[in-house]
């Protein structure tokens, strides 16, 4: 009878106790981030789009040489003597095998890196010839892409890089 | 640096200018929105009244309620407005020389529709509500977006997507009793509403044996479910509507012996009797409620509540649907507008329950202080009904689902002996 009595009362303190648990949490501040309208800024490390500086790039190759999945490639500008010079004509990372290891930021030798990964997570592409990013000499840190369709350099829209110089070493 | 064509540089090297905002701003609105939620927040949990928006949406809360008390105070007793559209449209119908059995007809017909339209237009508020609760509870948002303000027509644009939908019915159901099956379920639901007293002088139908009524209507709805389940030609809502009728007339037997006290007190079956009969104070402060009679109220109160949750096949009592076990339960294979059918038949048995816990122990429209008389009755009414709704939400995100056994275990061997223990205390109180 003791018994039987005291599982009762303690299953009953056991459920309000459940109870007031669930009940603390419902005044709780939501730690959820409403994701369009506000973005949290990923770690420091984080390898998100990658990123190019035309100016600084001074066309070693080295990028080429490391990138593990043979994404980039790039051509030296020249002179008027048809002499190659440390820069670049163009540059292009192909989005579409990049597998964002880091290797190409790591091999760099310039300083601040002339490809660096970006805090950018929002890297969305709507068909192949998005993927394809080029970089000329007077284009942004983001690149464009060439629209087979329409013959021309876009920009990659629907992309807001999130902290893209905050990341760059 | 080997440039050719180098001209005079400029000394220092200027850093790259950023060719972005840094940090990002907000797509809507353009206000800079980011927060550093990187880290758990256990600062901002030990005094979430340091957070701006929580200080504001405390504050739109206590004017939420403020204004819905200022509103009903001023809308007044809705049975005076009823009169008073009883005696125009009385007025207008002898005028036109009219039999006054058309005038009752018509006053019929407004009273249905208005019943009706609680029971289809509660569910908008009520799905949304229980998603708000449930993602408070889980310490999400929730809806946000749709309807602008806390995404409070979510619910609205779920309807119409149902609407939308194709209605499937699988090759091999029996199509006639699988049509049928939300109708014999949603009906009942209705139905049950009838003698419902909404507050003061306030129930569509005011039949004397109202209590009763409404156990019976709604037990029907457990044919419905069976049939859902038999006629889809699906194995896991045969055993969804099995488990569902097992259940149901199971907790049906606690659930009508706990009232049994309330109805011995009151002397009477009549649903308004009953809430005359809670009128009062005790002390002039405590309310003569039947859930402050000492021990039988609370225990019928307590019994009344868990068997509720059970018959409106709600978590932890939700072994009909179940689904980690039967898929979807009995409605596995319907969609669109029959899904539908049975959430409002769902939703509309919670808000009968919270009705009727609201009439049988919690004073029906009686306030709980006698200084708060100013406040209408419907609005006391429907405070009480929320409340209750809201436990049932509540208790949906709190507890695990009950195993089957265990389930009937808890009904035969512990609910029922004690409903019946309860009627004999009643016995004894009323003696004594």
């Amino acid at each position: 009878m003791v018994t039987y009595f005291k599982e009762i009362a303690t299953a009953a303190i056991n459920t309000f106790k459940g109870l007031g648990v669930t009940l603390r949490y419902l005044f709780k501040p939501a730690v959820t981030v409403q994701y369009p309208a506000e973005k949290l800024v990923p770690f420091e490390r984080f390898r998100g789009a990658l990123l190019f500086d035309a100016e600084t790039c001074i066309a070693c190759n080295l990028c080429v040489k490391a990138c593990p999945s043979s994404c980039i490639a790039l051509e030296n500008a020249t002179n008027e003597a048809k002499k190659k010079i440390a820069k670049v004509a163009w540059y292009s990372i192909d989005f579409g095998k990049c597998n964002f290891c880091r290797l190409c930021e790591e091999a760099c030798p310039t300083k601040p890196k002339a490809v660096w990964h970006s805090l950018d997570y929002e890297l969305v592409f709507e068909n192949r010839d998005e993927m394809v990013r080029l970089w000329k000499k007077n284009f942004d840190f983001v690149g464009m892409f060439f629209d087979r369709k329409s013959k021309e350099y876009k920009k990659p829209a629907g992309q807001i890089p999130i902290q893209t110089v905050a990341a760059r070493r | 640096m080997s440039q050719p064509e180098a001209a005079p540089k400029p000394a220092p090297a200027k850093p790259a200018p950023a060719k972005y905002p840094d940090p990002v701003y907000n797509t809507q609105n353009g206000r800079l929105l980011m927060r550093d939620t990187r880290y758990w927040p256990t600062d901002l949990w030990k005094n979430p009244w340091a957070l701006p928006s929580y200080r504001k949406a405390a504050v739109l809360l206590a004017a939420l309620l403020l204004g819905a008390a200022a509103i009903a105070t001023g809308v007044g007793e809705l049975s005076r407005w009823g009169d008073l559209l009883k005696q125009t449209l009385d007025g207008f119908l002898d005028g036109k020389g009219f039999p006054t059995l058309v005038g009752a007809g018509v006053w019929t017909l407004i009273k249905v529709l208005i019943v009706l339209h609680i029971v289809i237009i509660s569910p908008i508020f009520l799905v949304w509500w229980e998603r708000k609760i449930s993602a408070h509870i889980q310490t999400r948002l929730g809806p946000m977006n749709v309807g602008g303000w806390h995404g409070w027509a979510q619910t609205i644009a779920d309807g119409i997507k149902l609407l939308l939908k194709e209605d499937v019915t699988p090759t091999v159901a029996d199509r006639w009793v699988h049509r049928l099956a939300p109708v014999v379920v949603t009906a009942p639901a209705i139905l049950a509403f009838a003698p419902v007293t909404f507050g003061q002088d306030l129930s569509a139908a005011d039949i004397d044996v109202g209590a009763l009524y409404i156990f019976a209507v709604a037990g029907i709805s457990v044919i419905g479910i069976v049939m859902a389940g038999w006629a889809s030609g699906n194995k896991y809502s045969l055993l969804g509507g099995l488990r569902s009728a097992a259940q149901l007339v199971s907790y049906e037997l606690p659930r009508s012996f706990s009232i049994v006290p309330v109805l011995m007190f009151a002397g009477s079956l009549n649903l308004t009797r009953i809430v005359q009969a809670q009128a009062g104070y005790w002390g002039g402060i405590v309310p003569r409620w039947f859930i402050f009679y000492p021990v039988v109220g609370q225990l019928a109160f307590t019994i009344f509540l868990i068997a509720s949750v059970a018959e409106t096949n709600r978590i932890p009592f939700d072994i009909p649907e179940a689904e980690s076990e039967l898929v979807g339960g009995f409605h596995t294979e319907y969609s669109g507008m029959k899904f539908s059918l049975f959430f409002l038949a769902e939703y509309a048995y919670v808000l009968l329950a919270s009705f009727l816990a609201a009439t049988f122990f919690l004073g029906g429209g009686a306030p709980p202080l006698p200084v708060l008389g100013f406040i209408p009755s419907w609005a006391w009414f429907l405070t009480k009904a929320l409340a209750v709704v809201f436990c049932f939400l509540w208790f949906r995100w709190t507890f695990p689902r009950f195993r089957v056994d265990r389930l009937m275990d808890f009904n035969w061997k512990f609910l029922l002996p004690w409903s019946f223990a309860n009627i004999a205390f009643a016995g004894l109180y009323l003696l004594w």
